[in-house]
């Protein structure tokens, strides 16, 4: 459970509280063991810290990581080993797999259970089945040997990180989900006032999904090539939308006892919602994928879109008509008990996680450590081609990070990073989620009503609930549940 | 002086158990044993995957895992998906199947006279199945896609932008997945047909012809039934391979959208290798296993009672 969140951090704090008084009170230890034992290990010189330790674990031999890697994300990972190479004199070298197969290496790897890497940066959702797998190693006991008391301090979202209470990585990623609107239609005045007459409220940035409905068919002329979105209707994308739509209305994905309440009223509602919002997406909405939707979005001719960090990172290059031209949102929420509830939804990201098959697992975590330092991460997240977001508090004052991404949209991704509802980590995840999406798309393409869709996916997850263990599975739920944003848990039913 | 024997008791306790075997027997085992461990050993895996839940994410080996019977089969019964991409999987082999023939008995019937261009015509139409089967899919998944060609094509003849997703449209995205089948593996059949073509007795055809019969009426009272065998033949293998369609599934649609175009091999695919559902698989395989059999047997003896 939280043990590994709660006690096990105070129970650090308290290991490394006595450390450093047992280094003060006995220098040549301290002389001996380094600038670890120097200086008091914080967040601040974690990098120091690790590297440090890495060496002393080295020393005497020749080793060399392997990192099994996403493909795209080279641009932020190198520069943050070449460091790790020249701090430590342990080489690093990379395997990269395309970014939609890098889980089922991993995965893989727990039959074959080859060693053919010792890290490897899954995507965040699927860490709870490959923990499952036996393939990752639990790091509590490396993470109190060697992590700061304040190293998770100004993580703005660490929920991902935890299976059952236990730490399996570190987030490198703030994939929280945005929305993004065309500033110039928003600020035309034409607009804002035939908006307002038409609808009886201004034309801003919507708070909730009904405004942002409203407003896409307001401007969706395809006869004059605009278009109200281009919010992604492809199978693998359309899930997050509909997730964020739900929560909006106050609900859990399941019961305490596991019953699926997706098809509950609300569920079936934001279904409908969704569907509805389709006829006002441009025509691509249905076939296009991410790099697609970038491109699309950038030609200036729809009013929204959603996305993340990398979306941002295009949309602010010269390859966008949209430079400058955007305004910025959190995920619209809805109107739950009569108040405005906002759900932002952390859906993706990538967490390094070291391999139980690897023959140096505390080499590993002392990377993972070092790479998502507040220093080293700071580095990673500043390559503009790479799709590392800002995660840490300190990542949103660097003068480089703040061009790339633009001050007025990193001002709403900390706040989004702040609040954003957990991802379903749950075991067969991948599964839970693979029915929803057949399902969805099923409704909008109009093959299944959103009642049957939604039915039909929730006696899936009955199934593959059942198959997967109903008690262990409740009490990740349990914890997955603890861990949604305190002002959200109160609200959702 | 003859050299005294070994012991006859020697012999037959060393050599006793060869001896017992057929000659021809002897020679062919090794390879049948070999053969049959190498069908059988799997085969009884799948079995035992198929009463079990198990997936590599369990972190326990396969012959550990905990069986549960007949759950998979009972699940799979009330799966809409797998039950779905059964169907598909019928209803693309009969599509495909029946145009092939058709398309291939025409061409087998243009080529059955000698004429000029025919050998050059003959190495173009089986160029298609000389192509690697993923590399033909992804040509069709650019034929077929927004921007490409074919709606280019489409927007020349209606005269205003023709902007359709073939591959994002419940009903049509089956119709190039199905096209590219059919491009790549008619000339396999249009080489069959024609074999069987060339190889009919010609004396019959003769009495035939000089006995006044018109051409469609030869064709049907005396080609086509004397073809059937091999058109049984060709429709067996053809219904098998297509039964397995993968590639252009994979590569234009991969089952979407909303599993729309899933067939049983991308079903299949999915839940042993995306999600790792190895017992569910197996179990799904089992059934699969048994409805193609039963279906080939059925064409099978429909071929011996026309053969």
């Amino acid at each position: 459970m939280e043990n590994r969140m709660r006690d096990g951090q105070s129970r650090r704090k308290f290991l490394l509280t006595g450390a450093a008084g047992l280094a003060a009170a006995s220098a040549p230890a301290a002389l001996l063991s380094g600038l670890a034992f120097a200086e008091p290990a914080t967040a601040a010189n974690a990098h120091v810290v690790a590297a440090e330790a890495a060496k002393k674990l080295a020393v005497g031999r020749s080793v060399k990581l392997t990192i099994l890697e996403p493909s795209g994300s080279l641009g932020n990972i190198k520069p943050v080993a070449d460091k790790w190479t020249a701090d430590t004199g342990i080489a690093v070298e990379f395997v990269e797999v395309p970014l939609g197969e890098i889980n089922q290496k991993v995965l893989l790897e727990a039959v074959s259970r080859s060693g053919s890497f010792d890290l490897a940066l899954p995507a965040t959702f699927g860490v709870p089945d490959l923990a499952e797998s036996g393939i990752l190693v639990n790091l509590d006991k490396y993470a109190e040997l060697h992590e700061p008391p304040d190293f998770q301090k100004d993580v703005l979202y660490t929920i991902g990180d935890y299976y059952k209470g236990s730490l399996y990585g570190y987030e490198t990623d703030g994939d929280t989900y945005l929305m993004f609107y065309n500033k110039p239609w928003l600020e035309n005045v034409d607009e804002q006032k035939a908006f307002a007459d038409k609808l009886g409220y201004p034309l801003k940035v919507p708070d909730t999904w009904e405004e942002l409905d409203a407003m896409m068919a307001f401007f969706h002329q395809p006869e004059k090539n605009m278009f109200g979105g281009t919010l992604f209707r492809t199978q693998y994308f359309i899930a997050w939308e509909w997730w964020g739509r739900f929560h909006a209305k106050g609900f859990y994905p399941l019961a305490d006892d596991l019953t699926p309440q997706i098809n509950n009223p609300a569920g079936v509602a934001a279904l409908e919602e969704l569907i509805a919002a389709s006829k006002h997406q441009y025509a691509g909405a249905k076939s296009n994928g991410l790099f697609e939707n970038f491109e699309a979005y950038g030609q200036g001719t729809a009013f929204a879109n959603i996305g993340w960090g990398g979306t941002q990172k295009y949309l602010n290059s010269e390859k966008s008509k949209l430079k400058g031209k955007l305004a910025f949102g959190l995920m619209p929420g809805g109107k739950a008990g009569g108040e405005l509830l906002r759900a932002p939804y952390f859906n993706w990201g990538w967490n390094y996680v070291v391999s139980s098959v690897s023959h140096e697992p505390e080499i590993g975590y002392l990377f993972s450590l070092y790479a998502t330092s507040p220093a080293m991460s700071t580095i990673a997240v500043r390559d503009v081609d790479g799709y590392f977001d800002p995660f840490r508090g300190v990542h949103y004052e660097d003068p480089q990070i703040r061009e790339v991404y633009t001050p007025e949209f990193l001002e709403v991704h900390k706040v989004s990073m702040q609040n954003s509802i957990p991802d379903f980590y749950m075991k067969g995840q991948g599964e839970y989620f693979d029915e929803l999406r057949v399902n969805l798309t099923a409704a909008d393409a109009g093959t299944k009503t959103a009642k049957q869709a939604l039915d039909d996916t929730a006696h899936s997850w009955e199934r593959i609930t059942r198959r997967v263990g109903a008690r262990s599975q409740k009490v990740q739920w349990a914890f997955l549940k603890s861990n949604y944003p305190e002002a959200i848990r109160g609200r959702l039913k | 002086m003859f050299e005294q024997p070994a012991s006859p008791s020697l012999v037959s306790r060393s050599w006793g158990f060869r001896l017992r075997l057929p000659f021809n027997v002897a020679l062919v085992l090794p390879a049948q044993l070999i053969i049959l461990a190498v069908a059988l050993a799997p085969a009884v895996i799948v079995v035992w995957l198929a009463l079990t839940d198990w997936q590599p994410t369990d972190a326990i080996p396969w012959y550990q895992a905990e069986t549960v019977w007949f759950w998979n089969f009972y699940d799979l019964w009330y799966d809409e998906r797998f039950v779905n991409a059964v169907l598909r999987t019928f209803f693309v082999v009969g599509v495909c199947v029946a145009v092939e023939l058709v398309l291939a008995l025409g061409l087998a019937l243009l080529f059955l006279e000698d004429w000029r261009w025919k050998k050059i015509a003959v190495s173009v139409i089986i160029l298609p199945m000389m192509i690697i089967p993923v590399d033909a899919a992804n040509a069709f998944f650019m034929l077929f896609n927004e921007h490409g060609p074919i709606n280019h094509l489409v927007s020349l003849a209606l005269g205003h932008p023709f902007e359709f997703s073939w591959l994002s449209h419940p009903t049509w995205a089956m119709v190039p997945i199905m096209l590219c089948e059919i491009w790549q593996w008619t000339p396999l059949m249009f080489l069959l047909v024609l074999t069987g073509l060339i190889a009919l007795p010609q004396n019959q055809i003769r009495a035939a012809v000089m006995l006044g019969a018109s051409p469609p009426r030869i064709f049907f009272k005396l080609v086509l039934p004397l073809l059937l065998p091999v058109l049984g033949v060709a429709v067996l293998i053809r219904c098998i391979e297509t039964f397995k369609i993968f590639d252009p599934v994979y590569m234009l649609t991969r089952g979407q959208p909303g599993g729309a175009t899933e067939t049983i091999s991308m079903y299949m695919y999915n839940g042993a290798f995306v999600y790792f559902r190895m017992g569910y698989i197996a179990a799904a395989a089992l059934i699969v296993l048994i409805l193609v059999v039963a279906t080939c047997l059925g064409l099978a003896k429909s071929v011996q009672q026309h053969g």
